[in-house]
């Protein structure tokens, strides 16, 4: 341990004797970005449990052919909130929630740039959340038509549809103010001598996210709000009877929903490349060129939005823009790959739990990318849309991406936020566990859509039944090994496996490690001074000026 | 922090919530800008002819070809049309001699679906005869057709075909 950690160290013991509320006014009033990033996170996990549940109750319809468990109604209301909780509710605060803890100590900042913004951007989500499980008990029932809330059957469903886009609503403010707070924090508070083409990866991508976010967001909550005045207030935006046209819902939502991917997939991005260079040793390979990508896939991600309505009958001249545009992203993603594999070329690696799991996410998020490349195809998209070929695609860059990125994150960084190390052989069992039974759920899926099993249907010919069932067990198998997780975690703040030291991973060289474990209620409080900085970006290679 | 500092910060905020309140008007001027750009391009969505004429009016689309290497273009002028029962239908064509040649070319017609046989009839077709072009003459050309006077109810549409050929 340095010499400032050390007076960090002792500068904190008072600091956090007056951190203020305490009991629940701690947390209902939270303003430090530790405390509020803990929130995300442990709302996230909640969240993923309920949506896991979801998926489960999927799964077990899906187990045979035939309808076993539920009415067909109900099916479709899991698949929306399935998809809607998962994607608004787990993945999406739980990178935020990384970003509120880890970018104030990575960049050597105080605190987040609004502190109490940043209580009101987490306390709206759990109203919101309230609004999805509350739909399930009303007239009707759950937004029953896909997370994409494509009209007219989101014109046509009941109250449990105004529940949702109320939801939406406090979710998108939700995320806009977060960004805000984000991108403030990543331009005015960095450390002195730290520039942005010095920043660790996980600011870049959480700043590009947030970037995003602030562009698309704005464009869902209109969406919303259309379809809303559509079913209330006697517009026609989406209605056809009246001049709308149902097509025009779905640019909208795909104007947000694609650049909506890349929020899921930026921040794991940054992710995997803090912890590969840690664990393999050696500086993130061609970082320029990594920050370059991510700026490149965001402008990207704004130019492909049609090539999810393939199938609505587009001009022949716009799809083969967005089937080139499309295919394009696979160029900076590509250098992306090939990044992470040269850094871990020639490096001393060794594979803790965090590694592993951005190992697996790099072979299995590639697997997505590919099945997502046969899809930018426009003829074949036409014969796949809709079908498990889908689903198994972007499940690939959901749960093999973003989600085993978090759970990386989550072991990378437990020890500086408990002071406790989480048990290696009990991360490294849910790692295998967790890769394992995601392949097996998720693999045989390519085979059911590419024999044309449509998806959000509750019953399927015959012929699809043993693919089925090998995914329905894969599926349970893989949502009991995360309670694993659960317990690792928990055990870990009792105590894990003792005492971890400021930096526990002597290959990591950002400024979280410079501080004690767990971190200090308040830390940098007076910027680190440019040594330490400067001491840092030697050991990533990234003193030097890029030019 | 200090007070630079907290402008910055304030600044900076203030910025990104203009972007995300023009993001949401950006939304809201799509639904008019998409209905320009349908009209720019030549999508028919929702023309009202169609939404009330049906089943007293039979969609029909036009659809044209040219052999591969011959050195002539044809634009369709009316692509879709709303052919009411028991009228006259007018479609005109633009072919124009791209090549240094004069040239004689035929129109070969095809039509779909094959119930859509009895409900049209060719009055005059510029696919009756050949046509003489000279070098880079534009020329326009028409079919005219008449509709029976009654029509099915599942008949949504008919599409008619040309391709030019060389005679």
């Amino acid at each position: 341990m340095t010499a400032s950690t050390e007076t960090l160290h002792l500068q904190h013991a008072d600091h956090q004797a007056h951190s203020g509320a305490h009991g629940w006014r701690r947390w209902l009033y939270a303003t430090n970005h530790k405390d509020i990033g803990t929130l995300y996170l442990w709302f996230s996990f909640t969240m993923f449990l309920l949506g896991g549940t979801m998926a489960l109750g999927i799964r077990a319809e899906l187990f045979q052919p035939g309808l076993q468990f539920w009415h067909p109604e109900f099916f479709n209301q899991l698949t929306t909130l399935h998809g809607i909780i998962m994607v608004f509710g787990a993945i999406m605060p739980a990178f935020t929630g990384l970003a509120n803890w880890m970018l104030p100590l990575m960049l050597g900042a105080p605190d987040m740039a609004f502190a109490r913004m940043n209580n009101w951007s987490f306390w709206l989500l759990p109203p919101a959340a309230a609004l999805l499980v509350i739909s399930l008990f009303v007239p009707g029932g759950a937004p029953a038509g896909g997370w994409t809330l494509y009209p007219p059957l989101s014109i046509q469903a009941g109250m449990g549809m105004d529940l949702a886009i109320f939801a939406i609503h406090l979710l998108g403010l939700s995320s806009i103010m977060g960004s805000i707070n984000i991108v403030t924090t990543v331009l005015n508070m960095r450390a002195p001598g730290m520039t942005l083409l010095k920043m660790p990866m996980f600011a870049w991508t959480s700043l590009v996210t947030a970037y995003l976010l602030i562009a698309v967001a704005p464009v869902l909550a209109g969406a919303v709000t259309m379809l809303l005045t559509d079913r209330h207030f006697g517009t026609h935006f989406f209605k056809a009877a009246g001049g709308g046209d149902p097509v025009l819902f779905q640019h909208i939502f795909w104007f947000f929903g694609h650049p909506e991917v890349y929020i899921m997939a930026l921040p794991a991005f940054g992710i995997v490349s803090q912890i590969l260079p840690t664990f393999a040793r050696k500086p993130l390979f061609g970082y320029v060129s990594m920050v370059y990508a991510v700026c490149s896939i965001a402008i990207l991600s704004f130019m492909v939005w049609a090539h999810h309505m393939f199938a609505v009958g587009l001009p022949a001249t716009a799809q083969l823009f967005f089937m080139f545009m499309t295919m394009l992203i696979a160029v900076p993603t590509g250098v992306k790959v090939f990044n992470w594999i040269a850094t871990m070329w020639q490096g001393e690696m060794t594979f803790e739990t965090p590694m592993l799991f951005a190992i697996g996410f790099v072979c299995l998020f590639t697997v997505g990318g590919f099945s997502g490349l046969v899809l930018s195809i426009a003829p074949i998209d036409i014969q796949m849309t809709d079908t498990y070929y889908v689903v198994a695609h972007f499940h690939y860059v959901l749960v093999a991406g973003a989600l085993f990125s978090l759970f990386g994150a989550t072991y990378y960084w437990l020890p500086k936020w408990t002071g406790h190390m989480y048990n290696e052989k009990l991360g490294k069992l849910h790692f295998w566990w967790s890769m394992i039974w995601f392949n097996v759920t998720f693999f045989p899926m390519h085979f059911l859509g590419l024999a044309g099993m449509p998806r959000r249907i509750p019953d399927y010919p015959l012929q699809f039944t043993d693919f089925n069932s090998v995914a329905s067990v894969g599926a349970f198998c893989f949502g009991l090994g995360q309670l694993l997780f659960l317990y690792n975690v928990i055990n870990t703040i009792r105590g894990g496996a003792g005492r971890a030291p400021a930096r526990p991973w002597e290959g990591a060289h950002t400024l979280e490690w410079e501080v004690a474990s767990p971190a200090p209620h308040h830390t940098w409080e007076t910027p680190p001074d440019e040594a330490l900085v400067k001491k840092g970006l030697r050991a990533q290679l990234l003193d030097q000026d890029h030019e | 922090m200090n007070a630079v500092a907290h402008g910055a910060n304030r600044r900076t905020a203030i910025r990104l919530g203009l972007v995300a309140l023009a993001m949401f008007s950006f939304g809201y001027v799509l639904a008019p800008f998409y209905d320009v750009l349908c009209r720019a391009i030549g999508l028919d969505r929702a023309r009202p002819e169609f939404a009330t004429a049906i089943p007293t009016a039979l969609r029909l689309e036009f659809d044209t070809n040219v052999a591969d290497g011959l050195p002539v273009t044809i634009d369709t002028l009316d692509r879709v049309v709303a052919a009411k029962a028991g009228s006259l239908v007018k479609a005109r064509f633009r072919i124009a001699n791209t090549g240094d040649q004069p040239l004689t070319i035929r129109a070969i017609p095809s039509f779909a679906p094959v119930r859509a046989a009895g409900l049209l009839q060719k009055l005059e077709c510029f696919c009756f005869d050949a046509l003489k072009l000279a070098p880079h003459e534009t020329r326009d050309v028409t079919v005219v057709l008449l509709v029976a006077e009654t029509l099915p109810e599942e008949l949504g549409a008919a599409t008619l075909s040309y391709t030019l050929q060389p005679a």
